[in-house]
């Protein structure tokens, strides 16, 4: 087997007296599609964030196709190919969708920098394949929720990356919608990208990953193929523990 | 349509602002034009020139890569000091041409090494440190002998307003030419991109730390060129003409008032509000200060995206707009 | 020996006047999460007061205090509802734009009537001092830190034991909840910009019998306070004192470096403001 895309090895970060990942690690191989699954504050986002940069692991390591993320700049690892959605979406808001996908194709690699006509041709293809065709022209505040999802994806897709990170991009929306979404990740995949989903809802990760990870209190608790690790007690337990705490948050008004 | 007609207006403005000036008295008499200006109203349109070239460049860092800076003035008082220490007969006693040559470059450097630390400020942190960093620049110049101190510096008098407004003038075009170029390249859109949201941009392979320098720097090179042809035409130098802090707020007003993060509103708001100062009171009086306060405040409250953008942009002039877009920002 | 004792003397009284011009900057900082630049200003018009009653009523100065705190209250919750209010929710360049614009037209009306000269309040017992051994204490610069210190006190209660100060916790803490439970938004912001202005107003007369006043005399005042808070971290009245009393040591042994002097004030306090902002950007005390 040759060395795979992404390696993490006891990747670790906390915040303050908060351990929000605790010695992480898992491989994921080239054009392979992983789900990471966990309750809430399990740590995925900021999995996501230590992968992409934004923060500095406080021990452990992370390495994209050979390198070492830790030397290298923001910017450096997108163009080396990690591309991701925000959980909270963060549009260019004074930008069309069209405009902000065309950034993600003007700055995403370095293998061909484009020039911004040509950037924008490829914003077009893009917006036709995550299924915003037609809507290019609309700034965000026009989008509707589910479409401004779209254009998370669309953005980092259009950076042309080996790896995709998809930090809940199907929360919240309906059942023909997330079918629809589905859809989309599944031709992503099929073009030879590699990628780590997050969701919470099971269906997708049962549909379409063939191997998940699951996170707890920011450790890696079990990883397997889904339909095995979903049934685990293990992991019952901790989504049951979840899903009781957030009904008595619930009914303190608060949740 | 709309950009056919911007051009057009924006060629017969670069025709009137190049002829017009040779219709001030002396040079009209010598070529044999009728006289249209006195010698007065082309030192007003000099000014306003250098109003341009300050506001258009603040609106690089400021409006493009929404970093405000509150501390451009020290760019400008820096090329002012560049250029006049090289001319200075008891300094650099160099030619004019020479001394303006120094104006953008001292201003760039210094840019370059104190821009790695602001610009990892954000926010008001960020507006604030460049507030002090004029200041403080401000302070240590006038504290130094060999720059003259509180007495400042004196480059020779050249008496022609016309060749100065003509440098000043270019200077502007310059800038507002820079502009254009940066919102057609990938620079622009990296600049917007980090002034929509910074960590997107950078995910998306924005050099962010990069592209906040280039701004910078380019930002305080134009703006020590305006501060460079002020000292050859001023003819005089020291802290209190070429560090004030109002201008810093003036150029922010006025991009502020035109419309930021364009190329025309900073040169409409430029224009508009110097030409306003000058005819009210010659430009310091007490009571055009107190007016520029308001100013501030109703563009603040009222105008939040500029004049221009009621001719480019969404903004429409009607009751429900100005409503709604007060309803965005209030408690 | 002796003359390190004296400057260490100064050096913290100063620090109670940097305390006065920062405490009421940093409550609406921290809460309303605007850089008052009029702050400044406010503290001139408080000074302005003083100087006023002073010399046409003979008003003792320290006398006058309260009557500057309830006029500049006035002003601050006048401006922040009618004013400030309407862009609180606007990016914060346009808070720093606003106030700046309130900052320019109170210099220059300030200016208009009081003229550029120069102003100071001079009590009979201006020159007096208590002698200690080698070290002169001006009793002048002790009462105004004692007062500086008093105004700390002050205000820590008031945020911590009254209904206000709860209201102005909560809206600080979270905007939409507070409105929940009944606290109205607009008033509690005006009453907080209001109660930072009064601050100012305090800080203003206390000035006036240290220093020369005058309508332009302001913005060191906004930018002293800005690297008091710094320099201490936002968010408590602590934080603020550590913070200034700090500054008062650094401006003091800072400008007796050698190659420095008093001309290097505002330079002295920028370079400890971008290190510390670089260095540890919440502050000593901030989390
Ligand atoms: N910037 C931060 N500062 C402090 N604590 C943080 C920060 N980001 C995350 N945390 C904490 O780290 C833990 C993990 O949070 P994280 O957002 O990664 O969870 P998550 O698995 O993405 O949850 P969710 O499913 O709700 O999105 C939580 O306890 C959270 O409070
Ligand atoms: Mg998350």
């Amino acid at each position: 087997m040759s060395a795979p895309l992404l390696a993490l090895s006891a990747v670790t970060k906390r915040f303050g007296g908060v351990t929000a990942l605790d010695h992480v690690s898992f491989d994921l191989a080239e054009g392979e599609l992983v789900g990471l699954i966990g309750p809430n504050g399990a740590g995925k986002t900021t999995l996501l964030n230590c992968l992409s940069r934004l923060y500095r692991l406080d021990g452990g390591s992370i390495r994209f196709s050979g390198m070492d993320i830790a030397k290298l700049g923001r910017h450096e690892v997108a163009r080396l190919g990690v591309g991701r959605t925000f959980q909270v979406v963060r549009p260019f808001r004074s930008m069309t969708a069209r405009e902000n996908v065309a950034i993600g194709a003007l700055f995403g690699s370095d293998r061909a920098r484009l020039p911004p006509r040509e950037a924008f041709r490829v914003a077009d293809e893009v917006i036709d394949l995550v299924g915003l065709g037609g809507r290019g022209h609309l700034l965000v505040d026009e989008l509707t929720v589910p479409d401004r999802r779209h254009l998370e994806v669309a953005r980092a897709l259009a950076t042309r990356p080996r790896l995709l990170l998809l930090d809940e991009v199907m929360a919240g929306l309906n059942p023909s919608e997330v079918a629809e979404a589905l859809e989309v990740v599944k031709r992503i995949h099929a073009s030879g990208i590699a990628i780590l989903v997050i969701e919470h809802v099971m269906q997708v990760i049962v549909g379409i990953c063939p191997r998940v990870v699951v996170l707890h209190f920011g450790k890696v608790l079990l990883e397997g193929d889904p339909s095995t690790v979903l049934k685990d007690p293990r992991v019952v337990e901790a989504y049951l523990g979840e899903r009781y705490a957030r009904r008595v948050r619930g009914s303190r008004g608060d949740g | 349509m709309r950009s056919r007609v911007l051009g057009v207006v924006t060629v017969a403005a670069v025709a009137l602002f190049t002829l017009l000036p040779l219709t001030t008295t002396d040079p009209a008499r010598a070529m044999g034009l009728p006289a249209l200006l006195d010698r007065s109203q082309l030192r007003g349109l000099t000014t306003i020139s250098m109003f341009v070239v300050l506001t258009s460049a603040w609106n690089i860092i400021g409006g493009l890569a929404g970093y405000p800076s509150f501390g451009n003035v020290a760019f400008f008082g820096l090329g002012a000091y560049a250029t006049a220490l090289l001319t200075d007969p008891d300094h650099g006693h160099l030619p004019l041409g020479v001394g303006l040559l120094a104006s953008p470059l001292v201003p760039a450097v210094v840019a370059l090494v104190v821009g790695f630390p602001l610009l990892r400020l954000r926010g008001h942190y960020f507006s604030i440190a460049t507030l002090g960093t004029a200041i403080a620049f401000g302070e240590v110049i006038n504290n130094m002998d060999f720059l003259g101190g509180a007495t400042g510096l004196f480059p020779p008098i050249i008496r022609s307003d016309l060749l100065f407004y003509y440098l000043m003038f270019g200077a502007a075009a310059l800038t507002v030419g820079v502009t254009w170029w940066i919102m057609r390249s990938r620079l622009g859109h990296g600049l917007v991109a980090i002034r929509e949201n910074e960590e997107a941009a950078a995910v998306l392979g924005v050099d962010t730390t990069r592209y906040k320098i280039i701004a910078f720097v380019v930002a305080a090179a134009l703006t020590g060129l305006a501060g460079g042809v002020f000292a050859g035409w001023n003819s005089f130098v020291n802290r209190d003409n070429v560090f004030p802090v109002d201008y810093s707020v003036q150029m922010i007003l006025m991009a502020v008032i035109g419309g930021s993060g364009t190329i025309s509103g900073p040169v409409v708001g430029a224009v508009g509000l110097e030409a306003l100062i000058q005819l009210l009171a010659g430009g310091s009086g007490v009571y055009t200060q107190i007016l520029l306060g308001v100013l501030l405040a109703v563009t603040v409250i009222f105008l939040p995206r500029g004049v221009i953008d009621f001719v480019i942009g969404r903004s429409r002039l009607t009751l429900a707009h100005f409503r709604r877009s007060l309803r965005q920002t209030s408690v | 020996m002796s003359l390190l004792a004296q400057q260490l003397v100064l050096a913290i009284l100063l620090g109670g006047v940097y305390v006065a011009v920062a405490i009421g900057f940093s409550l609406v900082w921290g809460i309303l999460n605007i850089i008052n630049l009029s702050h400044g200003a406010f503290i001139v018009v408080g000074a302005y007061i003083t100087w006023t009653l002073f010399g046409r009523l003979g008003l003792d100065p320290f006398l006058s205090l309260p009557i500057d705190a309830a006029a500049l209250f006035a002003l601050g919750y006048l401006l922040q509802r009618g004013l400030i209010n309407r862009v609180i929710r606007a990016p914060v360049f346009f808070t720093l734009l606003l106030t700046f614009g309130v900052n320019l037209a109170i210099v220059n009306l300030l200016l208009a009537v009081f003229t550029s000269d120069f102003r100071s309040v001079t009590p009979p017992y201006a020159g007096s001092g208590i002698v200690l051994g080698p070290v002169v204490i001006p009793s002048i610069r002790l009462a105004a830190f004692a007062i500086a210190l008093l105004l700390a006190a002050l205000l820590s209660l008031l945020m911590r034991r009254t209904r206000i100060g709860a209201a102005i916790q909560a809206v600080a803490s979270d905007r939409d909840a507070a409105q929940l439970v009944g606290i109205d938004l607009r008033h509690t912001y005006a009453l907080t910009y209001g109660i930072g202005a009064a601050c100012a107003g305090v800080a203003g007369g206390l000035l006036s019998t240290v220093q020369a006043i005058s309508p332009t005399a302001g913005e060191p005042y906004t930018l002293q306070a800005f690297v008091v808070v710094v320099l201490g971290g936002l968010g408590s009245v602590t934080a603020t004192v550590v913070g200034g009393l700090l500054f008062g040591l650094i401006e003091v042994f800072g400008q007796s470096a050698p190659g420095l002097g008093a001309g290097y004030a505002n330079a002295i306090a920028f370079a400890v403001l971008v290190i510390v902002l670089i260095v540890r950007p919440q502050g000593l005390l901030g989390r």
